[in-house]
């Protein structure tokens, strides 16, 4: 999934747009839809950013679907989480209801109005972010929160952290590749030993790749901190204006329906 | 008629609990709780990250190197919670993470670094979001770390070295469980029992992955621990971390 993400966030059509732009557009389009908390504005922000990913930013819709999927375990299990009630008393309005032992498990129209409510919600807020992470590159993003004024300390914190997630996860796929050439995963045993090997491994490999790093660091003149060049992106005018129609759209959906 | 859809449902449930792929399935979904919420976790987690960041500003002022390492700290975090790690009842699951986490580096930097990765998580894998980052930061980065943290204060040297790491590291999950059921049920209350059963409810729910997983990675964590002090002992005091037998 990582790779993935990783992968298209570099390789679409709106990577040279300014990130403010792009998140501006998912930003806006969240608040909008937990703000006015509408089932038809989180299912035409579904529409809208599906669609924007794929037909404006080329993203595959397979790709699309597989990334909103992912979290569809905690989705599933909240939203039945919403649909179902327990108590010890007989419910009055259930439209169903099953008695184990003492408890009433029941289903009433209330809980299943607000487990469709926030289902839409989410889904609309979900698919914003989505086209977000998918048509921008985490390097963008950070630049983002530069010119919001981050600390610098938690910027380089960020950069650092994101460089160091593809070493160690380049690490881990290789001591990975060789446990299970060795039978490492063939057991419940073997598996946690192996996943313990692999967490401390790890661990001092994170450590000394640190003390490389700075090792090659001070023989350059480390001074304490790290500076990049900026990057330049453009602005793309037709964005703006489809922005418009999507924040216009679904105020106007709150409002009216 | 009714009671077999009720069955059906309960069906479901399992199904998906049981069979689901690996799942970071506590991370609070973009979108899922309403505004109000969202901004009163954001208030609650605020003085935890400056206080946080005033720690590791302090650290970074005092040794401009030891930023890589907090860096890589996070990145550490981040690829162990890609580990898919086998839980007792069959299905696997992924450890957080932060009960290691907060033994190692301590829980405010760990509620700085924690933070990090679930905004990372969020940004790279499509699990959590922006607007709940507040709830499952307080969570994840804070409850989990301190608890872990306070655990491993109170009992080192006192309890047996790997009873001490495997509840630090147990209960620290346990706490985090706890935590997200108890935001999910005051966003949601249940419309026939209130807060208290919309709480029993998602308790339930998440049961069933969360507590296996918290046994599987107190089980993890002491192995790591063990292996760090044979083959990291080194680097451990370098940490300055107290308790650990060099």
């Amino acid at each position: 999934m990582l790779r993935v993400i990783d992968r298209y966030a570099f390789a679409n059509r709106l990577r040279a747009v300014d990130p403010a732009q792009k998140g501006g557009i998912a930003l806006g389009v969240i608040l909008l839809c937990v703000a006015l908390d509408r089932p038809i504005v989180g299912l035409m922000a579904l529409l809208w950013m599906v669609g924007m990913t794929v037909g404006y930013g080329r993203i595959p819709m397979r790709i699309v679907v597989t990334v909103l999927g992912a979290e569809s375990v905690f989705l599933a299990l909240s939203v039945i989480g919403l649909v179902v009630s327990i108590g010890f008393e007989y419910p009055d309005q259930a439209q169903l209801a099953l008695s184990l032992g003492p408890i009433w498990v029941s289903v009433s129209n209330e809980s299943l109005q607000t487990a469709l409510h926030v289902l839409s919600r989410t889904l609309g807020a979900a698919s914003a972010l989505n086209f977000l992470i998918l048509t921008t590159p985490l390097v963008d993003l950070i630049e983002l929160l530069r010119r919001l004024r981050m600390p610098a300390l938690v910027i380089e914190l960020m950069m650092l952290t994101y460089r160091a997630i593809f070493i160690l996860l380049e690490t881990l796929e290789q001591m990975t590749v060789a446990q299970t050439a060795r039978l490492g995963y063939a057991s419940w045993r073997a598996t946690m030993r192996s996943s313990a090997l692999l967490g401390s491994q790890l661990f001092i490999a994170a450590f000394r790749r640190s003390q490389a790093l700075e090792l090659a660091l001070t023989a350059r003149g480390f001074s304490g901190d790290l500076r990049v060049l900026p990057l330049t992106y453009v602005a793309d005018r037709r964005l703006w204006w489809i922005a418009g129609l999507i924040v216009m759209s679904l105020t106007l959906a709150g409002w009216l329906v | 008629m009714k009671r077999r859809w009720l069955i059906v449902i309960l069906g479901a449930i399992l199904l998906i609990t049981f069979e689901a792929r690996p799942a970071y399935a506590m991370h609070i979904m973009e979108g899922f709780l309403p505004p109000l919420w969202a901004l009163f976790w954001f208030a609650v987690t605020i003085p935890f990250w400056i206080v946080g960041f005033r720690q590791i500003q302090r650290i970074a002022r005092e040794k401009p190197e030891a930023r890589l390492l907090l860096g890589f700290a996070a990145a550490f975090t981040f690829v162990l919670s890609a580990l898919k790690l086998p839980s007792v009842t069959g299905s696997s699951s992924h450890p957080t993470g932060t009960g290691l986490g907060a033994i190692l580096f301590g829980p405010w930097v760990m509620s700085v670094l924690g933070s990090i990765v679930l905004l990372f998580q969020a940004l790279l894998i499509a699990h959590g979001g922006l607007t709940t980052l507040g709830a499952n930061a307080f969570s994840m980065a804070v409850v989990g770390p301190f608890v872990a943290w306070l655990i491993w204060r109170g009992l080192v040297g006192r309890a047996s070295f790997w009873l001490t790491v495997f509840l630090a590291a147990a209960l620290a999950d346990l706490a985090t469980y706890v935590m997200t059921s108890l935001q999910l049920a005051l966003a949601h209350p249940d419309p026939v029992g209130g807060i208290a059963a919309s709480f029993v409810k998602f308790g339930a729910i998440f049961a069933v992955t969360q507590i296996p997983l918290a046994i599987s990675e107190g089980i993890l964590t002491v192995l790591v621990m063990n292996a760090l002090q044979t083959s990291a002992a080194a680097e451990l005091q370098a940490l300055e971390i107290k308790g650990v037998r060099s």
